[in-house]
């Protein structure tokens, strides 16, 4: 069966916040007509043996900042999509957006052609904690645009940011408080990482950043699920709440290790077995479709061995954990031989328990889920 | 060559004094070497002898000299300062008639200068005192010729006063060696009686051995034999060191030089063995020497199991060329295969690892020194214990012995009584204070070895601002009250952290250690305890907390490829680390048994 999930990367920013490593340009909207042009050949490149447009069940158009394009631009890109694929009916169609920006012109761009899931990056409700994240919005701002965005849109979803320089427990606990009375369906929390390449990384290093404690981290972290928890939210992935019926059904796609299509410049597709990533620097990759070819950096066949460990890591990023009879029944594998000595350990050391028919983090083990699932690969 | 016109001489000092500079200028005045070939030190030609700028192995070297007009044959030996090297003077003394005293002229009398001075007193030699560097800007050569007579006891009227590194009055020291130094005696019709004084490994020559001719003489083409390994051989060549390898017709009594016989192993060469003639042989061998006992120890692990091998066959070239230093293989539950290697002392050790490092390119685990003790069973039975996992159980030691070193220290006056404080607090026993001028005295005391051997060199030179120096020997095995301390880390015991303690010294030991190591040591994904223990008494204990975070709580959008690639970094670096259990102790922890017993 062919992917049933679509990404498309759009990468383009007002501004490039100092944390940020994602594949995008800030102060580059000149290329935007070219990167729409380019989009267009890339999608006809790997939909070119499409007998009739592909129905798909998840859209998920992320970036960069998506929302950042104009309304005629959003607008080119959904029909740059529909000439090769099908929303479903009953589908997920996501896309990421910022406060800054986001008028109801916009919105009503993304409402009309089927957008039924916005996922806001607001990071936080402490001005002073946006500044640090070098966001370009303010609170308030972001308060108004959730409250306004979900009369267009009813299922909001909102990134947070933990663990930034400065960021106390008690501003994290008022972030939350403040979101869970808005009207929101999902909330992702994330760590702040340092990554390699950008401004935080070298302020880090050079000790203009002062990274939080590890135990403040764990605290807010610890925060975040007792109180997400207590308004109705449901802990169904290291980094993601929901409530009731409204976990990102994209995302899931990745962590059972589904396949899927992508589009843009640093968007990794897995198709018929192949995991391949496109060109992570947007002018590399215009370049090349500007000559027509295609930009795969990563591309890799894992064997059944290998695609067993990748499906062991990211199931077990999910609170649900790892249905051992469906794994070994897809990959015709024994969990046992494959891993046995590991999960004895992690169990022995209380990291890891099992849970009806599935091996899943206990509290422990979620606090580092890193370490543990990085055992398996 | 008539013995009458030769001089054997050693070049005997402190550290730092000048013997190989002098040996430089000996060379150069002589025309052994031209100007052209000269550089400083040149007979320091050891990669690691020109790295650190010391002497780590005796060189001996021809001249000629043309005194008066007449020819002299003078052997040279330059010899090392540092303690660990010490054995090598006295190798070197046992092939002369003479030495040349080197005091450096501000810093006087040192605690080498009065060990080899003795060393070659001892064995009777003609001791001729020369007062070097005296280009210094300050200099104070009559309280240096002072300390020469009280404390050597040396008759200081006709010392020479020379400065080796500009060149000042080295003819004087010609003129004194000639007309000082006696002659060798020695019978030329006698049977064959030569004396080796050291060797060497050369890859293509096979066994290059030094010898010094006492009685008979040796040509190309002679059967000889090696009196106490009962090898023999024909010689293929001999020769003299011009400072290079020069060969001659014939080596008579009382010259210095070398014999090839296309021996491939250097084990079949004992320095201090006799070389005598297969037909004509001598009836006894010349006294020799005993040889160095090595003792510091350390293992030595290559982090690659696969490695093993390989280290053993570098081990084995480094033996060739150093048969000062010993290695067996061990085993350690904690770190695997590999091997004990003995050395003379730490800077022997330090050496030895590093020509290791440079020569090799694999990933080593070594193990914090211990220095070798002692156990006398309650069946009577002697064990030596190199090796701190070799002690038996508690239940069976009748007694634990430790080596104990007469140290001496020669420092500034207003240091006497740090130093005795420093003694006192490891368990030293006073001798005696001597007062060698108005500024300076000798301090004796017999100390363990573990207390001197790893660190007292710094202590010293830090609490004197480096005017202090020290010397030892080993006088013995004495009784004390010694413990193996263990390290567990989250339980099981690390064999090779465990260590040999003075009972007393066991928990302040146990405590710095166990903190070092929590240092060392990363978080885990839960808590590790670290204890020190005696039998299955702890005696210190540390926690490493759990790693409380590492959720990399990213989202990737959907480039599952880089996150599974950045975990599989993350688990990567772990590998590179020896797992214990399921607790992975860095390379450098191993060492840290060395260093909490550097901060006591
Ligand atoms: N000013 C001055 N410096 C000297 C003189 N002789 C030697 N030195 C310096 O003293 C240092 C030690 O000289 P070496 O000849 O290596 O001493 P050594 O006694 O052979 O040392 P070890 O073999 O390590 O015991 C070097 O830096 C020399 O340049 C001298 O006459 N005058
Ligand atoms: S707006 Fe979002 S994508 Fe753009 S730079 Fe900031 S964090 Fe990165
Ligand atoms: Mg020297």
């Amino acid at each position: 069966m062919p992917p049933q999930a679509l990404y498309v990367h759009v990468p383009f920013c007002l501004h490039h916040c100092g944390y940020c490593d994602f594949t995008l340009v800030a102060n580059r909207d000149h290329l935007i007509p070219q990167y729409l042009e380019m989009l267009g050949r890339e999608l006809n490149h790997y939909c070119r043996e499409f007998t009739h447009r592909r129905k798909i069940t998840t859209l998920f158009i992320g970036g960069g900042t998506p929302t950042h394009l104009s309304p005629k631009d959003l607008q080119t890109i959904f029909e740059l999509i529909g000439r090769h694929f099908e929303l479903s009916d009953d589908g997920e169609f996501s896309i990421e957006a910022n406060p800054d920006g986001l008028c109801d012109e916009r919105l009503s761009v993304l409402e009309a052609n089927g957008i039924n899931r916005l996922s806001l990056g607001v990071q936080s409700f402490d001005d002073a904690v946006l500044k640090t994240l070098e966001r370009k919005h303010s609170a308030a701002e972001a308060t108004e645009t959730i409250a306004r965005a979900s009369n267009f849109i009813p299922n909001v979803s909102v990134d947070l940011i933990f663990g930034v320089p400065g960021q106390g427990l008690e501003s994290w606990q008022q972030t939350l408080e403040h979101l869970t009375q808005l009207p929101v369906k999902h909330i992702s929390t994330y760590g702040l990482t340092y990554e390699q390449g950008t401004p935080f990384y070298r302020q880090e290093k050079s000790g203009v950043l002062k990274r939080m404690p590890d135990d403040l981290e764990r605290d807010m972290y610890l925060a975040a699920m007792s109180h997400l928890e207590s308004r109705g939210f449901e802990h169904y992935e290291v980094s993601n709440f929901g409530l009731p019926g409204y976990q990102c059904r994209h995302n899931n796609v990745y962590w059972n290790a589904d396949e899927y299509y992508a589009f843009g410049p640093g968007a990794a597709r897995y198709i018929d077995g192949i995991r391949s990533t496109n060109a992570r620097s947007v002018v590399k990759w215009l370049n090349s479709w500007n000559k027509g070819e295609p930009c795969e950096e990563d591309r890799e066949q894992l064997t059944t061995e290998e695609k067993a460990r990748e499906a062991i890591m990211l199931s077990l990023r999910r609170m649900a954990g790892l249905h051992v009879a469906s794994f070994e029944a897809r990959f015709q594998l024994s969990l046992q031989d494959l891993a046995e000595e590991e999960i004895r350990q992690h169990v022995e050391d209380g990291l890891l328990e099992y849970s009806g028919e599935c091996l899943r983090l206990t509290q422990n083990g979620l606090l580092i889920a890193d370490s543990v699932v990085s055992d398996f690969l | 060559m008539d013995p009458k016109f030769i001089r054997n001489f050693s070049i005997i000092a402190h550290i730092d004094h000048g013997k190989s500079t002098l040996a430089d200028q000996l060379l150069l005045k002589s025309g052994t070497i031209t100007q052209r070939e000269f550089r400083a030190q040149i007979l320091d030609d050891l990669d690691i002898e020109r790295e650190r700028g010391i002497t780590v192995k005796a060189r001996s070297v021809t001249i000629n000299w043309n005194q008066d007009g007449q020819v002299y044959e003078l052997n040279l030996i330059d010899t090392p300062g540092h303690v660990d090297f010490h054995y090598e003077v006295n190798r070197s003394l046992a092939a002369c008639e003479g030495a040349l005293l080197l005091i450096d002229a501000f810093q006087g009398v040192q605690a080498q200068t009065v060990a080899n001075a003795f060393a070659a007193i001892a064995v009777n030699l003609e001791i001729i005192p020369v007062v070097n560097k005296i280009d210094l800007p300050v200099i104070r050569v009559d309280e240096v010729l002072e300390e020469v007579e009280t404390v050597l006891g040396l008759d200081a009227t006709d010392a020479l006063r020379v400065s080796a590194k500009v060149g000042l009055n080295i003819e004087s020291v010609f003129e004194a060696i000639v007309k000082k130094i006696p002659p060798p005696k020695g019978t030329p019709d006698a049977p064959l009686k030569a004396l080796v004084f050291d060797s060497k490994y050369d890859n293509y020559r096979g066994v290059i051995t030094y010898v010094r001719i006492f009685d008979g003489s040796v040509k190309k083409g002679d059967k000889v034999r090696f009196m106490r390994e009962q090898v023999v051989n024909e010689v293929l060549e001999i020769g003299q060191f011009r400072p290079n390898m020069v060969a001659c017709d014939e080596l008579g009594p009382g010259q210095v030089g070398y014999i090839l016989t296309g021996l491939k192993e250097l084990s079949k060469v004992t320095v201090g063995d006799t070389v005598t003639l297969f037909h004509n042989p001598a009836a006894e061998p010349l006294p020799g020497y005993q040889k160095p006992k090595q003792m510091v120890f350390c293992g030595m692990f290559p982090i690659d199991a696969t490695d093993f091998e390989a280290l053993r066959e570098e081990l084995q070239k480094l033996s060739m060329n150093d048969s000062s230093f010993s290695f067996v293989p061990e085993t350690s539950d904690a770190l695997g295969f590999g091997f004990r290697c003995g050395f003379l002392g730490m800077l022997h050790m330090e050496i030895v690892q590093q020509r290791l490092e440079k020569e090799q390119d694999m990933d080593l685990i070594q193990t914090a020194p211990n220095v070798t003790y002692q156990i006398v069973k309650r069946d009577g039975g002697i064990m030596t214990i190199d090796n701190p996992q070799d002690v038996p159980d508690a239940g069976i030691i009748e007694e634990f012995r430790e080596p104990i070193a007469k140290v001496s220290y020669i420092v500034p006056s207003q240091h006497v009584g740090t130093i005795m404080q420093l003694c006192q607090d490891r368990r030293g026993i006073y001798r005696s204070t001597e007062y060698l001028g108005p500024t300076r005295a000798q301090i004796i005391y017999e100390l363990p070895l573990s207390e001197i051997v790893y660190d007292m060199y710094d202590k010293l030179k830090s609490v004197t601002s480096g005017y202090g120096t020290m010397d030892y020997e080993i006088i013995g095995f004495a009784a004390a009250d010694l413990v193996k301390m263990d390290i567990l880390v989250k339980g099981s015991r690390v064999d090779a952290l465990s260590t040999i303690v003075h009972r007393s010294n066991a928990e302040r030991r146990g405590r710095a250690l166990v903190k070092r190591l929590k240092e060392e040591i990363s978080k885990h994904q839960f808590e590790i305890a670290i204890q020190a223990a005696i039998g299955s008494r702890v005696i210190a204990r540390e926690t490493i907390s759990a790693l409380s975070k590492n959720v990399t709580a990213k989202c990737y959008g959907g480039d599952i490829t880089r996150k599974r690639k950045l975990l599989q970094k993350q688990k990567e670096g772990k590998k590179r680390m020896k797992q214990f259990g399921e607790v992975e102790i860095p390379q450098k922890a191993f060492l840290t048994v060395l260093e909490s017993a550097k901060d006591d």
